[in-house]
């Protein structure tokens, strides 16, 4: 299958090889979460729902008590993708991705400064369009963010990758987790090979990816921010 | 109200990991050290803050003022206010509901052991005696085990600071052990705080 139309230079779904998706953000869109987020990258839209710091639920689950427990629940909408079907929860690819994002989210959260409670991340994929994972991330990080919760660094997320058509084909799909300011790489996943050199622009394509959407996503906080002062002032 | 108002208004927004300054600063709340550098951890205002006229460090400390402050968590150390729920041989179950000055959103349990209690005969305390469900108790917080906090009572101005008698009329402290109800005079055995530090509750 052709990634690119060799006629016009397009991908299947209308972008130039190297056009990164349309960004939305949006936050506060849950009222009864502590913060929440929606994201979208092209046809992918993702919301996401912080709670916490709060005690812990499940004291089992504490390692240790000296950092905050972060727990992250990824669940796709039956209606995300283009069949509908039931999916089950916790099946291999929602407990994978559910913890990569945990893994992701843990890296930049602030844990020690919150000892002996935990932080709940609930994201739900509501369109599936390639760069779930990515997305994911994003959404999780905009939430954190409206929640107040201590971060490092604004952590992006991007795929150089395929749309859903492309991945379902078997494309070569990597996505990246990237620090912006601090320069740092926290998570990378590739699900086929690729050769080194094309890996290697790929990987750079991502980060720069990664950087476009931290500026969008510091964008929506500072508005976010400005619309606060605004609603106060009056 | 306009004091805090023009306080936030003073510094840029800055959103997490933004280079607040360098090691000439501290790092104050919603702001973190890096190595040589400070950035922010939260997203709202950035404020400096003079060091105060004391100190021995002369650096200024720089925060981050968010608009959404997460509710407090308890930390050791520090004096807690909490409602007892339960009354055992041994210990009580408190939830804490004041850390410091700040209201806690979410419920955190606390215990008091029956060693906590007082300073002196710690082995002779008698839990129903010293406790009883509803009662409000200023506490120090000590370590905790994975279940709970535990809570210390043992200083002077530490312990109940009110409670209900049975018949339900309050209970006012005539002693450090004991208090009297204000209906029925009857007196009840209470591990009673020290009145003079409740100017410390009075000063918020």
């Amino acid at each position: 299958m052709e990634y690119v139309n060799p006629l016009t230079g397009f991908r299947v779904d209308g972008r130039r090889p190297n056009e990164m998706r349309q960004l939305k953000g949006e936050v506060g869109v849950v009222a009864r979460a502590d913060g929440s987020a929606l994201f979208e990258m092209g046809n992918t839209r993702v919301i996401a729902a912080v709670y916490g710091p709060r005690e812990v639920q499940n004291k089992g689950q504490q390692v240790n008590s000296k950092d905050a427990l972060v727990r992250c629940e990824y669940r796709m909408a039956d209606f995300s993708t283009g069949d509908r079907r039931r999916k089950p929860k916790g099946d291999r690819r929602s407990t994978e991705i559910s913890l990569v994002i945990r893994q992701t989210m843990e890296a930049s959260i602030l844990t020690h400064l919150m000892p002996r409670s935990q932080i709940d991340i609930f994201v739900q994929v509501l369109q599936a369009d390639g760069g779930t994972r990515a997305a994911c991330i994003n959404a999780a990080t905009l939430a954190l963010a409206d929640a107040g919760i201590p971060m490092r660094d604004i952590v992006t997320s991007c795929s150089a990758d395929l749309n859903y058509i492309e991945d379902s084909a078997g494309g070569p799909d990597v996505t990246v987790g990237f620090l912006t300011k601090m320069d740092k790489v926290t998570l990378l996943q590739m699900d086929a090979k690729l050769p080194m050199d094309t890996f290697e622009t790929v990987m750079d394509l991502a980060i720069e990816g990664c950087k476009a959407i931290a500026n969008y996503i510091r964008e929506v906080l500072l508005e976010n921010t400005k619309r606060l002062e605004c609603q106060r002032d009056h | 109200m306009a004091a805090t108002a023009m306080d936030h208004d003073g510094g840029e927004v800055v959103t997490p990991g933004e280079l607040l300054g360098n090691s000439s600063l501290l790092a104050g709340l919603g702001a973190y050290a890096d190595g040589r550098c400070v950035r922010a951890s939260i997203t709202g205002h950035r404020r400096l803050v003079p060091p105060p006229p004391g100190s021995t460090d002369q650096r200024s400390t720089v925060e981050v003022v968010g608009h959404k402050a997460h509710g407090a968590v308890p930390q050791p150390g520090s004096v807690v206010i909490a409602r007892v729920t339960k009354v055992m041989a041994r210990m009580a179950s408190a939830d804490i509901m004041c850390v410091d000055s700040k209201a806690v959103k979410e419920k955190f349990t606390g215990m008091i052991r029956q060693q906590d209690v007082r300073a002196t005969e710690i082995d002779k305390v008698d839990m129903f005696q010293s406790y009883r469900p509803g009662d409000i108790v200023r506490a120090l917080l000590s370590l905790g085990d994975a279940r709970a906090y535990y809570l210390s009572t043992a200083q002077n101005e530490l312990g109940v600071v009110s409670a209900q008698s049975i018949t339900g009329g309050t209970l006012v402290p005539i002693s450090w052990t004991e208090m009297q109800c204000e209906l029925t005079g009857q007196i009840e055995q209470r591990k009673v705080a020290k009145e003079a530090t409740i100017g410390i509750l009075d000063k918020r």
